[in-house]
């Protein structure tokens, strides 16, 4: 962790590369805390700094901001802050011959990426962070809209969603070929789920899609 | 061996603003020594992963192999080798072994049998390769998967974010990843993803001809490393935050920033900027920031360099002189970072913000440009872009454009390569 320090909003838009906008809606809209202090006065710490850079990161992986809020309700502060620099940080740089090859068969063993042992203790929350997020294998959602509807309105934040499928099997992916659902929020309150993969063509109409229903509902500032 | 490796250190500005959070800037320049006479070497043990679905066929398959071929011919005995193959099936062509003269020979004729059929299992394929790479690491020496492919990742794993990060998780345990990708149907920001999480380099290859000389190009700088996971280390005040603007993974632990910058070649020139952003100071107070190059192996051996910062009143700050070739590297690497995530925008259909993002770093340039004409340059061109960017990109063009702003943001060459001069 850094030491605590105070940011007024242009060095924290600065080193973030946001604008104040963005920070101002990002507060409202309860992905960032309010600072401390009000208008010119208002100062803002390094748990801003952060959970502004990994919700920019999440963004250029191009997560809509309602998926992007539901992974960060799930962290820690500290999990943010390894987070939000990026993976391929605070890894130890050392050679373990035996962890390379079973990290390796784990993976093509079919086992998913949260049942092998990080790297480094540092590692865990960016597993844990890709189970929040991690998309249902097929057969964990039925594709009807009631069942999911019914799982969203039930789902806890707070433990991630879609969450293990009925059976146990984990959420995140796996090597196996099948298909996921994905769900792209439009606005906190309205979501477009589409099943993976599709082909170029569906994926262009799709974009089509996204583009034209965030316009509609104007997801965030840009 | 310690070996000298040459390290200067520069700050755009001296004096910092008393009573503000400011950013100083800080331009690195790193030499490394001469790589020893082939014969010193250490071993390399290096994967060859291929793709051979359908758009492989003719042309591109055959001179895939001929670059295996001719990369093979330039390992020793001591080295090691695998090659796979995937479509939606993956096949270890030929499992990890030593580079002896046979088994160079029986590697051309198994690579013979390589044919382009079926779709693409990029994430399997390369995860084989890898476990090639992990049955018998090199302790000393470079242990890489190189993976070439032309189209994108349809069956297994193939979430860009997944996939980048398994390729960071190889890299904590030895294991590098560079991608090429060929022609105008591959995934360039998922390329460019694995090889930056996973320690290695990403290429494009716009012409099928071009496959060897760029498959020999990275092969050779495998064999001319001469510092493995090097590091620098930077010591800064409480309070001050360091980070680099050269898109490299970094971790701070308490003073220390410890930035990655991969594996050194031999006679490498690596130029890097980093961001200072001080706390506040009283006037007069002085900061102190010292850098310093090391390695897991202790190979590098460098002294440390130490810069000086003082705060002073917003007179002073306003005159002091600036270093002109630090404004113009932290001018090319914001516009080379804004250029990368402006085309990854572009692809993804936001062509608002693909355009907006350009202009942001025109303007932010702009702002301290004054009249000198690369940094004007500089800001005409993104200027430029911001406009012709903003309609969707012919995929060649697009694909050239992020090459080129990659390379530049990571201080390689045009075509990709380490840097052998300034």
């Amino acid at each position: 962790m850094t030491a605590m320090t105070d940011y007024s909003l242009s060095d924290l838009c600065d080193l973030a590369d946001v604008t104040p906008r963005t920070v101002r809606y990002y507060v409202a809209q309860g992905l960032l805390p309010k600072p401390t202090g009000f208008g010119p006065g208002a100062h803002y710490s390094d748990e801003h700094l952060s959970r502004l850079r990994l919700i920019r990161r999440l963004q250029r992986e191009h997560l809509p901001l309602a998926e992007i809020r539901r992974r960060l309700e799930g962290l820690r502060d500290e999990d943010i802050d390894r987070l939000a620099t990026g993976p391929g940080t605070s890894r130890s740089a050392g050679i373990s011959e035996g962890s390379a090859l079973d990290y390796v068969r784990g993976l093509l063993g079919g086992q998913t990426a949260a049942d092998l042992q990080p790297a480094s203790p540092s590692s865990a929350p960016l597993v844990a962070a890709m189970r929040l997020g991690g998309s249902p294998a097929e057969g964990a959602l039925a594709p009807d809209a009631q069942t999911l509807m019914h799982r969203l309105a039930s789902a806890p934040a707070a433990e991630g969603w879609p969450g293990p499928a009925p059976d146990g099997r984990p959420a995140t992916t796996s090597t196996s070929d099948r298909s996921q659902w994905d769900r792209i929020a439009l606005s906190p309150d309205v979501e477009v789920h589409v099943r993976r993969p599709l082909s170029r063509h569906q994926n262009r109409q799709v974009d089509r899609l996204l583009e034209a229903g965030r316009q509609i509902f104007e997801e965030e500032p840009r | 061996m310690s070996q000298r490796v040459s390290l200067s250190i520069r700050s755009d500005r001296r004096y910092i603003r008393a009573g503000y959070r400011s950013n100083r800037f800080v331009l690195a320049r790193i030499e490394a020594p001469e790589a020893p006479a082939r014969a010193d070497r250490t071993p390399a043990n290096l994967s060859f992963v291929l793709d051979r679905s359908g758009s492989m066929g003719g042309e591109k398959i055959a001179l895939a192999r001929q670059a295996v071929e001719q990369a093979v011919a330039a390992l020793r005995a001591e080295d090691r080798f695998s090659v796979v193959a995937y479509d939606e099936q993956v096949d270890v062509v030929v499992p990890g072994s030593q580079a002896t003269a046979d088994a160079r020979r029986e590697a051309i004729e198994a690579l013979g049998r390589i044919d382009a059929r079926g779709s693409t299992n990029l994430g399997e394929g390369w995860l084989r390769g890898c476990e090639q790479v992990a049955l018998r690491l090199a302790e000393a020496g470079v242990n890489r998967c190189l993976l070439l492919t032309d189209g994108l990742a349809n069956k297994g794993i193939t979430d860009r974010g997944e996939l980048s990060r398994h390729a960071a998780e190889l890299r904590a345990r030895g294991i590098s990843t560079s991608t090429f990708g060929v022609g105008r149907d591959f995934d360039e920001l998922l390329l460019q993803a694995m090889s930056d999480a996973g320690g290695g380099h990403f290429y494009f290859i716009e012409q099928a001809r071009q496959i060897p000389d760029y498959i020999t190009s990275e092969v050779g700088e495998v064999l001319e490393v001469v510092a493995r996971g090097a590091l620098l280390e930077v010591s800064a005040g409480e309070g001050t935050l360091v980070e680099p603007l050269t898109p490299l993974a970094h971790e701070r632990n308490g003073d220390v920033t410890s930035i990655r910058l991969g594996d050194l070649v031999s006679q490498q020139r690596l130029e890097l900027v980093l961001r200072l952003n001080f706390p506040h100071g009283q006037i007069g107070e002085r900061m102190e920031a010292t850098f310093r190059l090391a390695d897991p192996a202790g190979t590098l051996s460098t002294d440390s360099t130490a810069l000086h910062f003082e705060y002073a009143d917003g007179r002073t700050n306003d005159l002091q002189e600036r270093d002109a070739d630090v404004d113009r590297a932290v001018a090319r690497v914001f516009a080379a970072r804004a250029r990368e995530e402006a085309l990854g925008l572009n692809r993804s259909g936001d062509f608002k913000a693909a355009s907006a993002t350009l202009r942001k770093a025109a303007d932010r340039i702009r702002r301290y440009a004054g009249d000198d004409r690369e940094m004007r340059a500089i800001v005409a061109r993104l200027s430029q872009e911001s406009t012709a960017w903003s309609t969707p990109m012919a995929e060649l063009d697009r694909k050239r454009a992020y090459f080129a702003s990659s390379n530049l943001a990571r201080a390689r060459d045009i075509q990709g390569r380490a840097r052998k001069d300034w």
